[in-house]
């Protein structure tokens, strides 16, 4: 228990600390206009004696930041240089973030003086069903997008690093798909799922894009072959970094390849594995333009009978069945026009996007291995 | 020496830009017909010459460029336009702010269609567009069917079987389509707009709001509904499957535009389209009441609206004036841009078939108003328009479709969500 108050208030000191550095870095400015006016007019306004400090948050301002210290003036000169990106982080980043906090607490409309109105469409949000479908359908096509990118750009590269005559022909023909745009790429898949397909009949006639669950699958194949190429390219670059001296021991010592795979090639890129995990989670989930051009968030869907059930509704009502989270939140800002709510929404998103990043990275980051 | 080349070159930047600034003025025109662009372009530069003004068209419009986005952004990137599109009171709502009041201007004496809120003028009709079921005459004329026939439901049904018959009796026209509708994602506004402003406007004066009032009121007329629903089964019946589940707009006008369809859900707007197209063409009225429909859809679908906060504020307006009562402008409105005018000093007729029709039923007073646009922005495309997607789906007979009853419920409910 004793142990237990102590690490706490260790980690609370380090806490501390570093809230006092961050705090003195953004003061950096201030101060140096301190001392320049100091300079100038040869007084002492800000003026710390070193030797009669005895608190230990005075001392280690005064040792690390303010002082005349080796260390001190290191670090403001450190902190100097960081200024330029940091301003420009704060300036475009950091600032719109905070402003669109703000405005996804006003009734904003786009061309109106926007009023504050508090928590009322974080409300409005969670009582929305569209909106809880929406987010549910963006989780299931995540989950099966990431699983299916991620089993075919690894098969991909497994098979564009063997001693193939034109694996360089392959890996590019492979990663085309990548360049084109995501929108052309839509369209041409509209017209060959529409037009093209539909002529072999069965199960593709009429088009797979009138069908709420078809539809989505198309989605999922054509997002698959474009994305795919990519994550490919990093897998492949894992591959190669594999040193052979560990595959030629394993050789010697007879495994097979399975084994080989199993205990060799697969923990060295688990690192791949989280730098593609990442990037395909995160565009399965702001995806957009292929669906925009594909199947416009369409075909209509009525809303299936359980989710129905948790918002009370009597009457099931008709949804879009790839309307996907970013597309929500443009319609609800750019075609309702109600900025604010579709500001809500979107800050929402991030939060959970935020949330499942971190726990993905997290999870992946424990299966690499250092050599 | 130095100092010297500073001052020099000092000078020269202000004198360019106080240069610039003198000479230039510019009138900046942000319009959503992507057709017209470049005709206007060219109105608008020799107009331009001819009063010694700078006149930029900038165009957003069509599949490609969400004018109410692109408008949005320029406004709050504060780059205005001087004379911007509005399309009815739904974008008069968002931009009221933003519009200048042109009451007592030369043009608004001379057309009925002005858009006008409380007793003042604001917008500048830009053209008359109408729409009905445009129909192939030559088809018509060959099963037998009297297009003075089509004004009820009964009416319709008759010809189509009629058609349907003439087609079975002749093998080269075993794909022809009766009705050619589209009813797919992409083509909600056909549908959930459309179609749709025929419960709102069908059997009623020009300026009868009742419908519309009621259902922004989230009150809904039964009948009205049930008769609605009832022309759109009928409609959904007849159509080609795979235009109705799947077709975009080219496939829709395609198939009418080849001669392999009866009908088309349409307005004169697809006159384009009829370069190659050798029929006589028609109009008939939507039968959305089950007896006694007259009358086409027409109307000014957008306005040329003036920026309050503009710096050009008189040359927009003689822009406007010019427009409508010059002779150069009636050229470019009819001929170049193949619009209908609203003004009543043009004279000139449209060379293309189906405005003709248009200003024709237009003449002779045979309009029906148009009031989708005083929906709430999104409810016909985004929460009408997919429910007519499932019913075309039910009446097809593809998995996941609605029935008649569902469609007539799950319109009752989202009119009575709005109140």
């Amino acid at each position: 228990m004793n142990d237990f108050l102590k690490g706490l208030k260790r980690v609370g000191i380090k806490l501390g600390f570093f809230a006092i550095t961050v705090l003195t870095i953004l003061l950096l400015p201030i101060f140096s206009l301190i001392r320049i006016i100091e300079k100038i007019f040869k007084a002492k306004i800000l003026y710390f004696d070193p030797k009669k400090e005895r608190n230990s948050v005075g001392r280690y301002l005064i040792d690390n930041w303010i002082g005349e210290t080796y260390q001190a003036q290191n670090n403001r000169v450190f902190v100097y240089f960081l200024f330029p990106a940091l301003g420009a982080f704060l300036l475009f980043v950091a600032l719109p973030f905070i402003q669109g906090i703000y405005f996804s607490m006003t009734d904003w409309t786009g061309l109106n003086d926007p009023s504050f109105i508090g928590l009322i469409n974080y409300k409005t949000i969670f009582l929305d069903y569209e909106f809880g479908f929406s987010f549910l359908r963006t989780a299931i096509y995540a989950i099966l997008n990431i699983a299916l990118i991620n089993v075919v750009a690894f098969s991909l590269a497994t098979l564009v690093t063997q001693n193939l005559k034109l694996k360089n022909v392959y890996r590019a023909g492979f990663f085309m798909p990548n360049l084109i745009g995501g929108l052309v790429l839509g369209y041409i898949w509209k017209f060959i799922v529409d037009k093209v397909i539909v002529q072999m009949g069965g199960v593709f006639s009429p088009s797979l894009l009138i069908n709420g669950n078809t539809a989505f699958l198309s989605l999922l194949i054509v997002v698959t072959w474009q994305y795919a190429g990519y994550i490919m390219m990093i897998y492949i670059a894992a591959i190669q970094n594999i040193p052979q001296d560990l595959v030629e021991a394993s050789e010697i010592d007879g495994a097979n390849s399975w084994q080989k795979f199993r205990n060799i090639t697969f923990p060295l890129v688990a690192q791949a594995f989280t730098v593609a995990m990442f990037l395909t989670l995160v565009t399965a989930f702001k995806q957009f333009d292929t669906v925009i051009s594909l199947t416009q968030g369409g075909p209509a869907f009525v809303l299936p009978e359980w989710i129905g059930n948790i918002y009370g509704l009597n009457l099931l009502p008709v949804v879009q069945s790839t309307d996907l989270v970013a597309i929500n939140i443009y319609n609800e800002a750019f075609v309702n026009y109600n900025m604010g709510i579709g500001q809500a929404k979107a800050i929402v998103f991030f939060l959970i996007l935020l949330v499942i990043s971190l726990i993905q990275v997290y999870y992946n980051k424990k299966k690499e291995v250092e050599l | 020496m130095k100092k010297l080349l500073l001052v020099l070159g000092l000078f020269t930047v202000i004198f360019t830009m106080t240069a610039c600034k003198a000479s230039e003025k510019t009138l900046v025109i942000y319009q959503n017909k992507v057709e017209i662009d470049e005709v206007l372009r060219t109105y608008a530069e020799a107009w331009g010459e001819a009063n010694g003004v700078n006149v930029e068209v900038k165009t957003c419009g069509g599949d490609t460029c969400a004018y109410g986005t692109q408008i949005l952004a320029e406004f709050q990137a504060d780059e205005q336009p001087d004379i911007f599109v509005i399309e009815g009171m739904g974008g008069y709502n968002i931009y009221a702010d933003k519009i200048l009041d042109v009451t007592g201007e030369a043009w608004a004496s001379d057309t009925d269609l002005e858009f006008v809120v409380d007793g003042k003028t604001y917008g500048f009709p830009v053209a008359v567009e109408g729409w009905g079921m445009a129909y192939n005459a030559d088809i018509l004329t060959a099963a037998g069917v009297d297009p003075a026939t089509l004004t009820s439901q009964a009416g319709y049904l008759a010809a189509f079987q009629a058609i349907q018959a003439y087609y079975d009796g002749n093998a080269s026209m075993s794909d022809y389509a009766v009705v050619s509708m589209a009813a797919a994602s992409g083509m909600t506004w056909v549908t959930g707009l459309h179609n749709f402003n025929g419960y709102l406007s069908s059997g009623l004066a020009y300026n009868d709001s009742t419908v519309i009032d009621k259902l922004n009121n989230g009150e809904v007329d039964a009948s009205r509904l049930a008769q609605l629903a009832d022309w759109v089964e009928l409609l959904f019946t007849w159509s080609d499957e795979t235009i109705l589940l799947s077709g975009g707009y080219d496939e829709q006008v395609g198939k009418f535009a080849a001669g392999e369809a009866a009908f088309l859900h349409q307005g004169n707007w697809t006159d384009s389209s009829y370069t190659n197209s050798d029929f006589e063409f028609g109009y008939a009225p939507h039968a959305t009441l089950t007896t006694g429909n007259t009358s086409l859809f027409i109307g000014a679908p957008s306005y040329y609206v003036i920026n309050k906060d503009t710096d050009s504020e008189a040359d927009a307006k003689a822009f406007l004036n010019d427009l409508a009562s010059t002779a150069e402008g009636h050229d470019y409105m009819v001929n170049q841009a193949h619009m209908v005018p609203a003004f009543n000093a043009v004279t000139l007729v449209p060379s293309t078939p189906l405005s003709a029709l248009v200003m024709e039923w237009n003449q002779a007073g045979n309009a029906y108003a148009w009031w989708q646009n005083d929906m709430p922005s999104g409810f016909g495309m985004e929460v009408v328009g997919p429910i007519y997607e499932l019913f075309a789906k039910g009446v097809a007979g593809a998995s996941g479709g609605i029935t008649k009853t569902e469609f007539i419920a799950q319109v009752t409910a989202a009119i009575e969500n709005l109140g």
